[in-house]
């Protein structure tokens, strides 16, 4: 089908088409991504042979200088008379041998069990042993720095085949003032992004390499450095946060008379159940077949309330015996948990992005409509959110909602409401009463935002629209909308993302309560994945799990902006419009 | 076409007299379009008065109850029926003023020495200035040696508050000193960075820019105990929180260059070559030619970097966990209103609030045309 | 004041994009050299490159004696003048056109000197303290000029200088350009798109295309003798005409047949062709609108046609006209001899009779598109 008979259909067809397209081109689009990444890795795997075959001819063809810097870096430069790039390479390497010598190794060495011995007290003295949590941070580092003298080491050599070349060819070699004067001209961007470079690595990639590999060790209050070591335990926090527990049926009698008998059940799901049975015997015996293989269990109520509970294992043998007062004892599980404050989270995003982009832009529409007057008052009036700043808005306003806050006590003054509402305390009365605050925090910047943009639409684009007969809201919807989403196509992106880790909104207002009692990790039902985070961190001391959960808050982020990027075409091509 | 009676609900841009339309009578049209028009327009006031209220209501509470007399926590009205600046007198309670300060250990010499210094030579550079050729017709600019002053006057005072013996006014200064260190520290950390990523091409761009972005997507606080384990083996937590908190806020600021890096492609290209033909370093062609164009966006960096350390709850409660001498203002006050033991102090978390949020909000509202320049120009970049 | 060498100065762009390609051209010292040819043709890159903007992939670039491939721009002694002008908006004309000369720590006086003497010569002394956003678009265009004179550099760069300005402006400071070189007697290069610019601006004009350089030549060279179709056609103003034609030999005289006339050619191109060894063949005949006449009377060396458009330039009449089997044929008549009755007789839909002599044209290979004559 070409353009002209794809405009000649009506627009449900259109969109049909469209769809075909779409899903036509995916096998495409997919088989695409992966061969780029398949050229990717051979690129890489080509890149890394003929660097070292680069490094191996350097060495043949290179003079005796070059084979020297093989070993003792700089020597080359220095003796070509480059000296101050001489004495940096040797510094650094001398730095560098000094430090694995003295420290490096011995981390380095440990990082694989991250620690052994244990944290003994002998008598009244503690015997420090092993820190897991020194070990795994400074094995990162030596492995930062090893790359780094990689790196550093190619370059000396690199060096010297240019130095020579250039010798060859009868030119001069840059000399130190040479050196230092690049810095502030061609090498400019080196000295301007030294330090940003060397801060973002020690504070934000070195602890985020490290909070990774804490995924993958049990890191947790029971296992908390200097006292205790912790060790690797590969993915099983991701199973624990994303897996439902798998656990072996279980019963376990936790107090028995002559003619009664309490039993804790584990079911598979991890749930737990406690009952009571007359018959002693047959719970003793149960609890023991459960312990020596492997079972399962039914429960059938009866007509008089009780329950005839039946176990058996693989070989056949069974118990069965009749209890009474079932109570289910649930175990709120961390894969439950991670979905519920997962599907919150994105609900919270959805809102929190797209209501107060549309508010915002109603809002600076009628704030710019012709005719409007005091239009610098009304604007300056809503940017008191963004000015004040929002640890005291959010504290005050949350507080006012509170059940014994100004806004409760004032409408039971007025006798409207009886009760207190429960704004913080109903969970769904939370929910929307934050998403509600934060259209009152998010409709001023938005405002801001669309006003800046409404100004830059052609004034034209209005006029024939209007010649052509379009009254406002259809122009509003053919126009204006498009232009803005087209426009601030990226910036919703961006600001779903940022929604999705909002800190401090859900914080400030309600530290994610209520809390749910079929939570776990103390997890709220206001909590978004990055307020949980943070329980974890500070409350909990769960590192493992936090973690693991800031890698999947990566992942969710990742994902969503791959698909956009990929799926929605403004985003990519900003230029489109005019 | 057949033209419907409809009556547009909202109508932004379009002219009125741009609009008129064949298919309908002129006047008829025009003289319901009056009516209507006023309709419109009257609703949309109402809107907006209410939309005021709702949005002032709270800090107009806010600053009501700070004058409250009654004790406890929160009430169920909003005018005081005892009226009282107590809750303020609470905030200096124990407030001296010290020149001694400026001098009592070497750092504070230091910082009164630099600072002083280069608020004089500022002042001097201002008013000396010389015209630079003789078509210009300005020389000293009195405006900004006052504006210096001023500032340098400000500093120096606040400095010399002595505030060991009152939390409020203490943890005010922890604020104002990393908030004034993050505005230098930072800006200059986004302008490197921002400059090199738009202005320069270089190997490894790309890859930077790549890093940064994925970099961004883990969530903040998920590095926090290494963060603060690398503080704590410098020294920089509790007592030495404040440095902490400056260093941790500007090691990595430099990852947020987007909105900065949007302004300087807009430059045109050719300003710096040419400049580079006419013998300018790119050292040069930062400081002298791209620098003075950005400073609509110098000043929006500035004012991000300023504001940003007065809402800081999380890290800088965590940083100085326990030390009560280290909180700033978010952390003291929130201790204040949401600790059960500090439940008379609601008060008095109003009136420090209101200290707060009067200089951080005139700051923003005298700034504010730079913000919306920057958030503007952010946010269509993308 | 430098001569200007470039030898197999070639760019490929990270891409893999070649941009420009093999370019060979000396330029002497005070000569006034045009790049001129279509958007893309690697004009501008290659101007980049003498100036240092560019990097150089392969080839070596010299101004006067010394090698300037890795020679930063500052150190180049060179001034340019960019088709935005580029002028610094924070600072003062004064100050836009002393920067280079604060940046060489000179003398405060000196400056003073050289920036109103380049202020006098280009009439801007007026406009000194003034920021460039009060400046019209012509005052920008001189303070960027006046800029590169301050330098008093060893040659002097032009990317499209008048492009951003309206036709009237543009003739006026095409105009000023040339004064201006006389006075700096200095090495010019100039880029445009415009092939008037390139003519009466240019002592030797550099004609590309695609990255290479199609001819090389003062402007009298390549109007007259195009080395190929490209330069033929770009060069002149309505275009050259294209016609499909036969090129005849008969021992070592040639004549052209083009719609049923048949041309002798002159003893000199012939030559030229029988030197070359040309047989009879297809060609594409090239022949100017302005070399046309127009005959009022039929006769056996004549073409016919009808016109199809008329277009009156004032003192000259541009004639479409349709000929039987070629399509259409541009005339470019002077009004000036014209008697009002034969000026009425070339309105639209009229019949018409033209030819041109064999000096005129210009002979093609329709396959290599080279010129036969060259």
């Amino acid at each position: 089908m070409n353009d002209l008979d794809f405009l000649r259909l009506s627009k449900p067809q259109q969109f049909v088409q469209k769809l075909k397209r779409f899903f036509l081109s995916l096998p495409r689009k997919l088989a695409g991504a992966l061969k780029g990444l398949v050229m990717r890795l051979v690129g890489l795997v080509r890149g890394l042979g003929s660097f070292l075959a680069d490094l191996g001819r350097t060495y043949v063809k290179g003079d005796w200088k070059t084979k020297v810097s093989y070993t003792v870096m700089g020597f080359g430069s220095a003796a070509r008379g480059q000296w101050l790039r001489g004495l940096l390479f040797f510094v650094f390497q001398t730095v560098f041998n000094l430090y694995i010598w003295f420290f490096g190794r011995t981390y380095l060495g440990k990082l694989a069990t991250l620690g052994t011995v244990e944290t003994a007290k002998k008598g009244r003295v503690t015997v420090y042993g092993d820190n897991s949590f020194l070990i795994l941070l400074y094995g990162v580092l030596t492995i930062f720095f090893i790359a780094a003298f990689i790196y550093t080491w190619y370059v000396n050599i690199k060096q010297n085949k240019l130095s020579e070349m250039v010798l060859k060819s009868g030119r001069k070699l840059k000399s130190a003032r040479d050196d230092m004067a690049s810095l502030l001209d061609t090498q400019f961007h080196k000295t301007l992004l030294a330090l940003p470079t060397l801060g973002v690595t020690v504070f934000t990639i070195l602890p985020i390499i490290f909070m990774i590999l804490v995924a993958f060790t049990n890191y947790d209050n029971q296992h908390q450095p200097p006292g205790k070591l912790f060790t690797w335990v590969g993915t099983a926090n991701f199973e624990t946060l994303l897996t439902s527990p798998e656990s072996d049926v279980r019963f376990e009698v936790t107090s028995s008379t002559a003619d009664s008998a309490m039993l804790t059940i584990t079911a598979k799901n991890g749930d737990i159940l406690t009952v009571n049975t007359a018959d002693p015997a047959a719970a003793v015996e149960a609890a023991a077949l459960t312990q020596n293989s492997k079972t399962e269990f039914t429960l059938t109520q009866q007509a008089d309330g009780s329950y005839q509970i039946e176990v058996f294992n693989e070989a056949g043998e069974s118990v069965s015996f009749v209890g009474k007062d079932l109570q289910t004892v649930k175990t709120p599980s961390f894969s439950y948990t991670f979905r519920q404050v997962l599907l919150w989270t994105l609900i919270w995003a959805f809102f929190a992005t797209f209501l107060n982009y549309f508010l915002g832009m109603l809002v600076a529409i009628m704030i710019n409509k012709k005719g409007i007057r005091f239009k610098k008052l009304w604007r300056t009036i809503l940017v008191m959110t963004i000015a004040i700043p929002q640890f005291i808005s959010l504290l005050y306003v949350s507080k006012m909602f509170a059940a014994d806050g100004l806004v409760n006590g004032m409408l039971m003054n007025w006798g409207w409401i009886s009760q207190p509402l429960p704004f913080w305390t109903d969970p769904s009365w939370a929910r929307v009463t934050i998403i509600a605050i934060n259209v009152w925090i998010g409709i001023p910047y938005l405002m801001l935002i669309a006003t800046g943009i409404l100004m830059n639409i052609p004034a034209d684009l209005y006029e024939s629209a209007r010649i052509d007969g379009a009254n406002a809201f259809q122009t509003y919807m053919k126009i204006t909308l498009p232009y803005m989403l087209f426009v601030t196509g990226p910036y919703l992106l961006t600001s779903f993302t940022s929604n999705i880790n909002n800190f401090n909104v859900i914080f400030l207002l309600s530290q994610g309560k209520p809390l749910g009692l079929e939570l776990a990790g103390n997890a709220g039902t206001t909590d978004l994945l990055i307020t949980w985070l943070y329980k974890m961190t500070v409350t909990d001391s769960n590192y493992k799990l936090a973690a693991v959960m800031g890698i999947l808050v990566f992942v969710v982020c990742a994902v969503i902006n791959l698909v956009v990027y990929n799926f929605i075409p403004s985003v990519k091509n900003e230029e489109d419009f005019q | 076409m057949a033209k419907k009676n409809h009556i547009p609900e909202v109508d932004i841009v379009v002219d009125e007299k741009a609009g008129v339309i064949r298919e309908v009578q002129p006047e008829t049209r025009l003289r319901s379009k009056k009516g209507h028009e006023r309709r419109v327009n009257t609703t949309i006031y109402v809107i907006l008065i209410l939309m005021s209220i709702v949005w002032l209501c709270p800090f107009v509470f806010l600053v009501l109850q700070s004058f409250r007399g009654e004790s406890g926590g929160q009430v169920a009205y909003v005018i005081p029926k005892q009226w009282t600046l107590d809750n303020y007198r609470f905030l200096f309670e124990g407030v001296a003023f010290s020149l001694k300060a400026l001098v009592k250990d070497l750092p504070a010499i230091i910082l009164t020495v630099i600072t002083n210094a280069a608020g004089i030579a500022g002042m001097v550079a201002f008013l000396r200035r010389k015209p630079k050729n003789p078509f210009e017709e300005k020389s000293g600019n009195l405006k900004n040696a006052l504006l210096v002053f001023g500032v340098l006057l400000v500093i120096n005072v606040m400095r010399c508050v002595d505030s060991t013996n009152c939390d409020f006014v203490r943890w005010f200064m922890n604020t104002l000193t990393i908030a004034l260190f993050c505005a230098v520290i930072q800006t200059i950390m986004v302008l490197s960075v921002s400059y090199t990523l738009s202005r320069m091409r270089f190997k490894g761009r790309k890859l930077i820019m790549n890093v940064v972005l994925v970099l961004g997507m883990f969530p903040g606080f998920l590095t926090m105990i290494v963060l603060y384990y690398l503080l704590k083996m410098m020294g920089l937590t509790q007592a030495g929180a404040v440095p902490g908190l400056i260093l941790i806020s500007c090691a990595s600021s430099g990852m947020s260059y987007y909105i900065s890096k949007g302004f300087f492609d807009t430059i045109p290209k050719s300003l710096d070559e040419s400049a580079r033909i006419d013998g300018a370093t790119r050292f040069h062609v930062f400081l002298k030619i791209i620098m003075p164009m950005a400073k609509p966006i110098v000043i929006y960096t500035i004012l991000m970097a300023f504001m940003g350390p007065w809402g800081d709850y999380v890290f800088a409660s965590y940083v100085a966990f326990g030390h009560k001498a280290s909180y700033n203002v978010a952390v003291g006050l929130y201790r204040w209103v949401n600790t059960n033991d500090y439940q008379g102090y609601f008060t008095r978390f109003c009136a420090g609030g209101v200290l707060v949020a009067i200089p951080i909000t005139a700051l923003f509202m005298a700034l504010q045309k730079y913000y919306v320049e920057g958030v503007t120009g952010g946010a269509v970049k993308g | 004041m430098a001569s200007v060498t470039l030898e197999h100065v070639k760019k490929i762009y990270d891409g893999g994009v070649v941009a420009v390609q093999d370019f060979n051209l000396e330029i002497r010292d005070k000569e006034f050299v045009v790049f001129v040819g279509p958007s893309g043709c690697g004009k501008s890159t290659t101007l980049r490159m003498v100036a240092g903007l560019e990097d150089i992939s392969e080839g070596t670039l010299k101004i006067g004696d010394r090698v300037v491939n890795d020679v930063e721009p500052k150190d180049r002694d060179i001034a340019m003048v960019f088709q935005n002008y580029a002028l610094y908006p924070h600072l003062s004309v004064y100050e836009n056109m002393a920067f280079s000369l604060r940046l060489r720590h000179m003398d405060n006086e000196e400056i003073f000197r050289r920036v109103t003497q380049a202020a006098e010569i280009l009439g801007i002394t007026q406009y000194l303290g003034r920021k460039p956003k009060n400046l019209s678009g012509g005052q920008r265009q001189r303070v960027a000029i006046g800029r590169a004179i301050v330098r008093e550099p060893q040659v002097f760069l032009m990317d499209e200088p008048l492009s951003n300005l309206d036709a009237k402006l543009r003739n006026q400071m095409r105009a000023e350009i040339i004064l201006l070189r006389k006075r700096l007697d200095t090495t010019f290069i100039y880029v445009t798109h415009d092939q008037t610019e390139a003519m009466t601006l240019g002592d030797r004009i550099v004609i590309m295309k695609d990255g290479f350089i199609q001819q090389v030549g003062t402007p009298q060279e390549v109007f007259d003798t195009p080395k190929n179709l490209f330069v033929a056609g770009f060069i002149g103003s309505p275009q050259m005409n294209f016609l499909k034609a036969r090129l005849v030999r008969s021992g070592n005289e040639y004549s052209v047949e083009v719609l049923g006339l048949k041309v002798a050619l002159e003893s000199e191109k012939c030559q030229k062709l029988a030197e070359k060894n040309v047989q009879t063949m297809d060609i594409t005949l090239g022949v100017r609108p302005e070399h046309t006449t127009v005959r009022f009377s039929e006769d056996a060396n004549t073409i016919k046609g009808t016109i199809a458009v008329n277009e009156m330039m004032g003192s000259e009449l541009h004639l479409h006209v349709e000929t039987a089997d070629e399509g259409r044929v541009i005339l470019r008549i002077p009004t000036i001899d014209l008697t009002p009755e034969q000026r009425a007789g070339l309105a639209g839909g009229n019949a018409l009779h033209f030819t041109f002599a064999s000096k005129v044209m210009h002979l093609f290979d329709p396959e290599t598109e080279e010129s036969l004559l060259f």
